[in-house]
Parts: structure tokens; C-alpha cells; sequence
């Protein structure tokens, strides 16, 4: 006891200091909302780091049932992963299944400023291109192929005065054949809409379903301009097409599995 | 020993009011204060109570950031000037340091140049990295602290003459 007090007594000053440092603290924590914020930092920083210590202990402890748990974690996961390879088979045969199949290739000659127009790829019979097959691009319709070579073939351009392609109204599925008046290469001529559809400027004009080279819904252009005939009859409606003809560099040939089954169909119903 | 007392109590007063009310506000440069009420913990007695001195550096302080509207700046510095004031007269007097008034007269100028900005220097580095208390701030601390300290030191010496021509 006597050590004490004469321990006490010998370092009176330090621990006066120290006691009165720590109250000095103490009122500076009270008195300042920022250096409380520091002190609340540090003691963050402290306890933080001492259950970071503790988590650790009773994580490896733990790590038997961690392991049980993951086991059946991976199972669960098999199981979808093994259902989305089923989708996977499913969407392949979706792709299968469609009508259509595309290639894609390259325009090597285009012309538009003649009355009939064709154009040149670079993807003949090698690359299973067969006449009749449709020719699109990124933003609308280009043509039909009509000749084919080993590894060219050529394309009847829709900016061709012999070509009709079979069109309807993108809001109200009216049908009808645009062709091209061979004046503007943008300009198309939509025909053999009857009157008793309501048409309006602006109106999406897209591919028909009707037309063995194209399949249904492929936009094309909107209604420029239409003329209403005084009696009933049919419109003259005047499309602008929503691709640049002139400047293609890049079309898509689309073969129709079926082509051949419709052709029979036709030929043997108009026999 | 009374009149001794006194004079210490209406020195510490003066000091405090003086600091409190006049020199926080100086501003120099715009932001330079001299701290002059480190004057009582320098020209205090060497050989008068330490233990003492310490509770009244702990009161000054405190006084002091309650009338300057401190966080607890002046309360910590002071108070560990107070403590470390021992130490500091023994480095810089060496052997004189049992030399009561030795910040006034029969020591080297030298020596009373040391413990002057010693005391100074400490004192301002503490004062600083409480108020600042962030590591981020080193930089502005340590140029607070220098000019600060520059400018303390030149008020504190010309205040210490006075003192000297006083007393003689």
C-alpha cells in the first residue's frame, strides 16, 4: 500500500497529466462535432477491426457446416444450369424451325439510275444462293436474286420497273403490291389498296406475309403523299422508302425453306 | 510568498483577457495570432510548484477555449506545456536549470533562446494538431505552426525585456 502511494506520489505530475489530458478529451468530444467525429472514426476503426478478428475465429470454426451448405448450394445451381441447357437445345430448335434462313454478303455492283435496275453480290450457288431468293439490308428491302453464279449472283433491284412486292399497312395489316415508277430512287408507288382502309401520311409500311421471297414484317417505308379517288376504288399512295439504295454496301439473302413446296402449290392450283 | 501569489494571479488574469479579447483577433497576414499568454509558463518560477503548474495550465486552457469559443485547443496544449516544461528547462539550461529566474537573468543568451522557442514551438504544434486532428492536414499544421511560432516569439521577446527592466 505504502509502494503505492509512494509510486503515486513520485509520478504525480504524469499521472496528473494524464488524468487531466484524458478530461481535456473528454471536453473536447463534448464541446466539438468534429473531433467527436474523429473519435467515433477511430473507435469505428478499433472495434471494427477487432470482430474482424473475432468473425475470423468463428468462420473457420464454422467452415463444416459452410461446406454442407455450399454442397447444396451447387446442386441447386446444377439443376438450373442443367434446365437452361434444355432452353438452349428448345431455342435452337425455334431457329430451326423458322421459315427463313439469312447469309449475309457483300455488294460488289449497284445500279439505280437506269429504268430497271440490278445489282451484283458476292455470294453465288457455292454458297447456297439459289434464284428467287429475297434480298434485304440493315434498313429495308433491296431485291430478288435472278442469276446465279459459282460465287456472284445478280439481284433484281426493287428499283425495277417489272418487280412487285407484295406490302401492307404496319397498323391495320392492309395489303398491297408496291412497284417502283422508275423516276426516284426512293420514290416507290403503293398500289391495290382498297379505299375502304383509312390511310394517313406517315403510316409504316412493312413487308407482306403473301410474298415467298420476303418474310412478314421487314419495314420498309412510310407514306409520303396519297391521293383519294372521288368514287370508291383504290388509293395511289406514294411511299418513301427508308433506305438508301444508292449507298449499299451490305445486304442479307434470305432463303425461304419452303420456296419450293409454295411453287408446287401455285403450279399444281393453276394447273 | 503572498505577494508572490498575487502578483501570479493578477498576471494569469491579465493574460487571459489580453489573449482572449485582443491578440486572437490580430489576424496578421490573416491568420496569424501571437499566443503571448504562454508568458506564465515561461517566466513561472523554476523552482516554484510543477504539480501546481499543471492545474493551472489546465485551467487557462480552458478558460481560455471558452472565451475564444475553442474546442479544447488551448486547454491540451497548455496543459502539456505545463507538464513538459521540466524536461524542456532541463534540456536547454543544462546545469543552470536550478537557477530560479533563469529565463531572466544568469543564464547565456543562448540557452534563453532555446527554451523560449522550445516552448513556443511545442506549445503551437500541439495547439495545431488538436485543432486540425487529422492526418490529412500535416501540411497546413506544420506551416501554422511555423509562422505562428515566428511570430509569437518575436512578441514574447520583446515582452520578456520589459519584464526584465521591471524587476531590476
Amino acid at each position: 500500500m505504502r509502494q503505492i502511494f509512494n509510486a503515486l506520489l513520485k509520478y504525480k505530475n504524469t499521472s496528473l497529466f494524464l488524468g487531466l489530458l484524458f478530461i481535456s478529451l473528454l471536453i473536447l468530444n463534448q464541446r466539438s462535432f468534429y473531433h467527436k467525429s474523429v473519435f467515433s472514426e477511430i473507435g469505428l476503426g478499433i472495434s471494427s477491426n477487432f470482430y474482424g478478428v473475432s468473425k475470423g475465429v468463428s468462420e473457420y470454426l464454422n467452415l463444416r457446416k459452410t461446406n454442407v451448405d455450399l454442397v447444396k448450394e451447387n446442386n441447386k445451381l446444377k439443376a438450373l444450369e442443367l434446365i437452361y441447357f434444355q432452353n438452349q437445345v428448345l431455342k435452337q430448335k425455334t431457329l430451326d424451325t423458322f421459315d427463313f434462313e439469312v447469309l449475309s454478303t457483300k455488294i460488289i455492283k449497284n445500279s439505280f439510275n437506269k429504268a430497271n435496275n440490278y445489282l451484283i453480290i458476292n455470294k453465288g450457288y457455292e454458297d447456297g444462293v439459289t434464284n428467287d431468293m429475297g434480298v434485304i439490308s440493315a434498313d429495308g428491302i433491296i431485291g430478288i436474286i435472278n442469276q446465279v453464279q459459282a460465287h456472284h449472283s445478280s439481284v433484281i433491284s426493287i428499283l425495277h420497273q417489272d418487280i412487285k412486292v407484295n406490302v401492307s399497312f404496319k397498323k391495320n395489316g392492309a395489303y398491297g403490291t408496291l412497284s417502283w415508277p422508275g423516276i426516284h430512287p426512293k420514290k416507290m408507288s403503293l398500289d391495290d389498296i382498297s379505299t375502304i382502309n383509312s390511310i394517313s401520311v406517315g403510316d409504316t409500311i412493312v413487308t407482306g406475309g403473301m410474298s415467298a421471297y420476303f418474310p412478314f414484317g421487314i419495314p420498309i417505308g412510310v407514306v409520303s403523299k396519297f391521293v383519294q379517288p372521288k368514287t370508291e376504288g383504290y388509293y395511289q399512295i406514294e411511299v418513301d422508302l427508308f433506305s438508301n439504295l444508292t449507298q449499299k454496301e451490305f445486304a442479307y439473302v434470305i432463303k425461304n425453306k419452303n420456296l419450293d413446296e409454295i411453287k408446287k402449290l401455285t403450279s399444281d392450283v393453276s394447273n | 510568498m503572498f505577494q508572490t501569489n498575487t502578483k501570479s494571479f493578477l498576471q494569469f488574469t491579465f493574460l487571459i483577457l489580453l489573449q482572449a479579447f485582443l491578440l486572437n483577433n490580430v489576424n496578421l497576414f490573416g491568420f496569424l495570432n501571437p499566443y503571448i499568454y504562454l508568458l506564465f509558463f515561461i517566466t513561472y518560477r523554476f523552482d516554484n510548484n510543477p504539480t501546481l503548474l499543471i492545474l493551472i495550465g489546465f485551467v487557462m486552457g480552458f478558460l481560455l477555449d471558452l472565451l475564444s469559443q475553442g474546442a479544447g485547443g488551448h486547454m491540451i496544449a497548455s496543459l502539456a506545456i505545463a507538464f513538459l516544461r521540466p524536461y524542456i528547462i532541463q534540456f536547454s539550461f543544462g546545469v543552470n536549470s536550478d537557477i530560479s529566474t533563469g529565463m531572466l537573468r544568469g543564464t547565456s543568451l543562448s540557452n534563453r533562446l532555446l527554451y523560449l522557442a522550445l516552448m513556443v514551438f511545442i506549445h503551437h504544434l500541439i495547439l495545431f494538431i488538436v485543432v486540425y486532428f487529422n492526418l490529412k492536414s500535416i501540411s497546413v499544421i506544420f506551416k501554422y505552426t511555423f509562422f505562428t511560432t515566428i511570430f509569437s516569439f518575436i512578441l514574447l521577446w520583446i515582452s520578456l525585456s520589459f519584464f526584465k527592466t521591471r524587476h531590476d
